[in-house]
């Protein structure tokens, strides 16, 4: 393990967790808030820590995915608690362990907040909550690729470990330059959204918080009813950049590269509207009673799954009280999740569309014992290692699962509140149903279960495996125990 | 290799070019290793999935799974904004076709390595036919630099630029060498025509100023003229033998280039094949050559064929641990000069501390190639290198460039140029004569100028410029 490039590594995103926080001073500032104050001391000590820990490059500048991995685990960690810290210091999230599930739920783009009065936060740390989802939608380390210079093949490591997806490819030969475009089309559609909202006649301050919310596909919002009273033109724009950013950015890549064949022929895109088509359509008519016209109920059902599907998590309504069915579908939503390379959670609906295929083929060889048949994902071959990762993934994924509901329900809410409060944050959505519903929130919850979410949010965001790697006992010993043969190597 | 790219390279500003390497043999992973330090944006095609995945993990490059003679391929590969395709596969119709499609479809130039003996002949034939840029045959140039090294037994390196015209020696400097203890500038006096380039002490590369004072075990580079060679290595201290017989192990494509060269300079050869039906190739191939078919590791038939009388040994074997354990035991048996042939790049700290002498590496002559065409391609359209070589584990370059336009460079003395430090312009070729520069010499249109310098990436004359 090469200790003194995780270091560096680390240090760098302390640097960049410091500058970050430039945002939301300015905003203090805007606003005559003297939460400034707690987000310059906390910027600059980061900024300072992290030039100190930069100051020398080291002279061993190798990593492997083993080092992607753990320089990605313990750079989320480390950015959700300094993040943390100003919330402590302004006073607004006194507790420790609340304000850092409030901010991995902001980094990790979850949503689920702590907060019983949004409206009582200031707009300083508001600002900073939102922000987090800008940051944490692309990933911070990515950001970290566009723009620091580096050279050398061993760093797709780092991209490989926090973007999503079962396989991670380049768009262009250089992997600063792929990071670029990836931040470019990004910041591209934030802007337009946040445009679009002000035109539509949203405060300007409510408009960046839900484009940084919507962006990220994060979900915190400044009001109490998160999207319930904003009005319907704004709604629909807010529910159309949901889905617009739960795309694989491929496919934007693709269309500005001018190549729109290779655009609409990506079956996971293809999919993922399919599935919001027909949910939007059985929800719905599932809900039209409840509604007074039927657009209002379209645009109830398209900004539910829109909002579900890429995992962001606002309601316009509260979803807690719609027929068994809408909710299940909602649930079911929940676990699909969004595109692989888009800045949504969830299980990928790439990864669901492998794993049907594999059923299928499983099931075709009960009928033709001896046939060869290749899965193919848009027109090409899946290899083998792709087909048995995305296998280990949904077991694991099961299994993290289970744990977690076990855990949370140790202190005894009901099942649907531990069920659906471990979905919604495992899969980066934020709002579940019951007590963490919509129109609750997850104070309720014992710092246990805090805890236990907050970690699951992490698994979540990276996609398990970097998370689980930090853990394995070997990578464990080689962090704790420092091998002298690690300087010597060069 | 690092994550953190290299401040000192020059070509950080230039437009990085689009390449395209068809092929991730070893030529192929030298080239992408190289070409990447270049700053280039690279896209490599080969049909196994497994060394794809390979090199995209190590390097910074696109990697595209299939054949790289196909249209549709290409096209994936980005053909249409790429500057440069080279074809580095096993087989060579395969780059000529790969080379010949991409030249249809782009307006991309082209590089294949053609290493069949039944096509060297015909190279020329066949690169200005199907319109490539070059082609080149590691294995040739390979037995090329062997015969060089051959010719001047005592050197440890021979390279040549200005078509010949002009030769860089490198050698070691011995305990007992009479320059030992003296400085540059009272033995480049004392010998006449030679101007000392590059000097390698103590683990580093340096370029030497007039009072540097030559210790033993130094590795000293220097450049001579064409026919001054001999002479210059005697005035130093180093006399130099004439090779008559040479034992080559090993009849592959680099030991027959190689038998024809020697045979062709009158040195008898000796080549020694385990395969039957190879050494009947051989033999009728090479008619005055002697082929031997046996087990070239085999120390009792080495003896038996005279291996401690023999003036040069040069294993040529496929394998890198017999030829280098056959030059050891070589060193060991008999006087004669030995040039190891080295294919991979593995372990390369153990074999320099083996003192093995002359090494060649076919790979790193074909990638150093490709290299200054790249550059030269990527400099202004009227400037060109020649020749590019790379020196002391890359830490020194020497370049060629062929002056095409006036620039900031030309007409001026050089004493009034500011030029770079660790820089050394060692000669001008001026319509076929040797200039080693004096302060009051200039570089003028038409001049082709070798540069030696420890910084890398020079792409461009004015590069030398401060």
């Amino acid at each position: 393990m090469n200790q003194s490039i995780i270091k560096y590594i680390l240090g760098k995103v302390l640097e960049i967790v410091g500058l970050l926080m430039v945002i939301p001073m300015i905003t203090g500032i805007i606003y005559h808030e003297e939460e400034a104050f707690s987000f310059l001391f906390v910027g600059v000590l980061s900024f300072a820590i992290g030039c100190f820990t930069t100051r020398k490059k080291p002279s061993n500048t190798m990593f492997y995915l083993k080092e992607g991995c753990v320089v990605t685990s313990l750079s989320w960690i480390l950015i959700s608690v300094v993040g943390a810290i100003p919330f402590m210091l302004t006073g607004e999230i006194p507790n420790f362990i609340d304000a850092w599930f409030e901010t991995a739920s902001g980094f990790t783009t979850t949503g689920a907040s702590i907060l019983t009065d949004v409206e009582a936060i200031s707009h300083t740390s508001l600002m900073w909550r939102s922000f987090t989802h800008w940051i944490g939608g692309m990933g911070v380390l990515v950001f970290l690729l566009a723009v620091i210079p580096m050279s050398g093949g061993s760093n797709i490591n780092l991209m490989r470990a926090e973007s999503p997806g079962p396989s991670v490819g380049k768009l262009v030969p250089k992997i600063k330059s792929s990071a670029a475009i990836l931040y470019r089309i990004y910041l591209g559609m934030t802007v337009v959204q946040f445009v679009l909202l002000v035109i539509a006649r949203m405060p300007a301050f409510d408009a960046l918080c839900i484009t940084f919310g919507s962006a990220g596909t994060g979900g915190f919002g400044v009001r109490n009813d998160s999207c319930g009273s904003y009005s319907a033109l704004q709604q629909w724009i807010t529910g159309v950049f949901c889905v617009l950013f739960g795309v694989n950015f491929n496919f934007y890549y693709f269309l500005i590269a001018r190549e729109p064949k290779k655009s609409f022929r990506m079956e996971e895109v293809r999919v993922y509207f399919g599935i919001i088509g027909a949910s939007v359509i059985i929800i719905f008519f599932n809900i039209m009673g409840m509604f007074n016209n039927a657009l209002d109920a379209l645009r109830a059902a398209f900004f539910q799954v829109g909002s579900i599907i890429t995992t962001t998590g606002y309601s316009s309504v509260d979803f807690d009280l719609w027929p068994t069915l809408s909710k299940a579908i909602l649930v079911m939503l929940m676990f699909i999740g969004a595109c692989a390379g888009s800045t949504g959670g969830g299980f990928k609906v790439s990864r669901a569309i492998i794993a049907s295929k594999t059923v299928f083929k499983e099931a075709n060889s009960y009928i033709h014992p001896k046939s060869v048949k290749k899965i193919k994902m848009d027109g090409e071959v899946i290899e083998h290692d792709v087909l048995r990762s995305v296998n280990v993934y949904t077991i694991t994924y099961l299994a993290i699962f289970i744990v977690s509901v076990l855990l949370v329900s140790i202190e005894g809410k009901d099942l649907v509140t531990s069920f659906t409060s471990v979905a919604a944050t495992f899969n980066n959505i934020g709002p579940g149903l019951a007590k963490v519903g919509p129109a609750a929130n997850y104070d309720c919850l014992s710092y246990f279960s805090k805890i236990v979410l907050t970690l699951d949010m992490i698994a979540g965001r990276l996609e398990l495996f970097p998370l689980i790697i930090l853990f394995h006992p070997a990578v464990l010993k080689e962090i704790f125990i420092r091998k002298k043969c690690s300087q010597r190597a060069s | 290799m690092g994550i953190f790219s290299k401040d000192n390279s020059a070509s950080t500003d230039a437009d990085p070019l689009h390449i395209i390497i068809v092929g991730c043999g070893k030529v192929g992973h030298t080239l992408i290793a190289q070409l990447s330090r270049e700053g280039d944006d690279i896209t490599i095609i080969d049909e196994s999935e497994q060394k794809i995945s390979d090199i995209t993990n190590q390097y910074d490059v696109m990697g595209i799974v299939g054949n790289g003679a196909s249209y549709s391929v290409q096209k994936e590969a980005g053909i249409d904004d790429t500057d440069l395709l080279v074809a580095v596969t096993d087989s060579d119709e395969l780059n000529l076709l790969c080379c010949t499609i991409a030249t249809r479809i782009g307006k991309c130039s082209a590089i294949a390595r053609v290493r069949n003996p039944e096509y060297s002949t015909e190279i020329n034939y066949l690169r200005d036919r199907l319109g490539l840029a070059m082609i080149i045959n590691p294995e040739m140039e390979a037995a090329m630099e062997v015969a060089r090294i051959l010719y001047l037994p005592s050197a440890l390196e021979v390279n040549t630029f200005a078509h010949g015209e002009a030769q860089m020696i490198k050698f070691r400097v011995k305990e007992d060498s009479r320059i030992v203890g003296k400085a540059v500038h009272t033995v480049a006096r004392e010998s006449r025509n030679v101007l000392f380039t590059t000097v390698f002490h103590d683990g580093r590369a340096y370029i030497p100023n007039g009072d540097y004072i030559f210790s033993p075990g130094d590795t000293v580079s220097f450049v001579t003229s064409r026919h001054n060679g001999k002479n210059a290595l005697k005035s130093l201290g180093v006399p130099t033998a004439n090779v008559r017989d040479c034992m080559i192990i090993g009849g592959g494509k680099a030991a027959y280039y190689l038998a024809a060269q020697l045979i062709r300079e009158s040195i008898s050869v000796k080549i020694i094949e385990r395969d039957q039906k190879r050494c009947e190739q051989l033999s009728s191939l090479l008619p005055n050559a002697i082929i031997i078919n046996g087990d070239g590791t085999s120390a009792d038939l080495l003896k038996e064929e005279g291996i401690e009388t023999v003036d040069a040994f040069v294993p040529l074997t496929g394998i890198d641990e017999e030829n280098i354990l056959l030059t050891l035991h070589a060193k060991r048996v008999s006087e004669a000069k030995v040039v190891t042939k080295i294919n991979r790049f593995a372990f390369q700290d153990v074999i320099d501390s083996l003192d093995l002498g002359s090494v060649v590496y076919p790979r790193i002559i074909t990638s150093e190639a490709i290299i200054a065409y790249a550059r030269a391609k990527r400099a202004s359209m009227d400037s060109n290198i020649e020749t590019l070589y790379h020196m002391y584990n890359d830490t020194v370059e020497a370049i060629e460039f062929r002056i095409g336009a006036p620039s900031a460079v030309t007409g001026v003395p050089l004493k009034d140029l500011k030029l770079r430090g660790h820089l050394m312009v060692s000669f001008i070729s001026r319509d076929g004569t040797i200039i080693f520069p004096k302060g009051d010499d200039t570089i003028e249109v038409g001049d082709t100028v070798m540069i030696v310098t420890t910084h890398t990436g020079f792409s461009d004359i004015v590069d030398i410029l401060a």
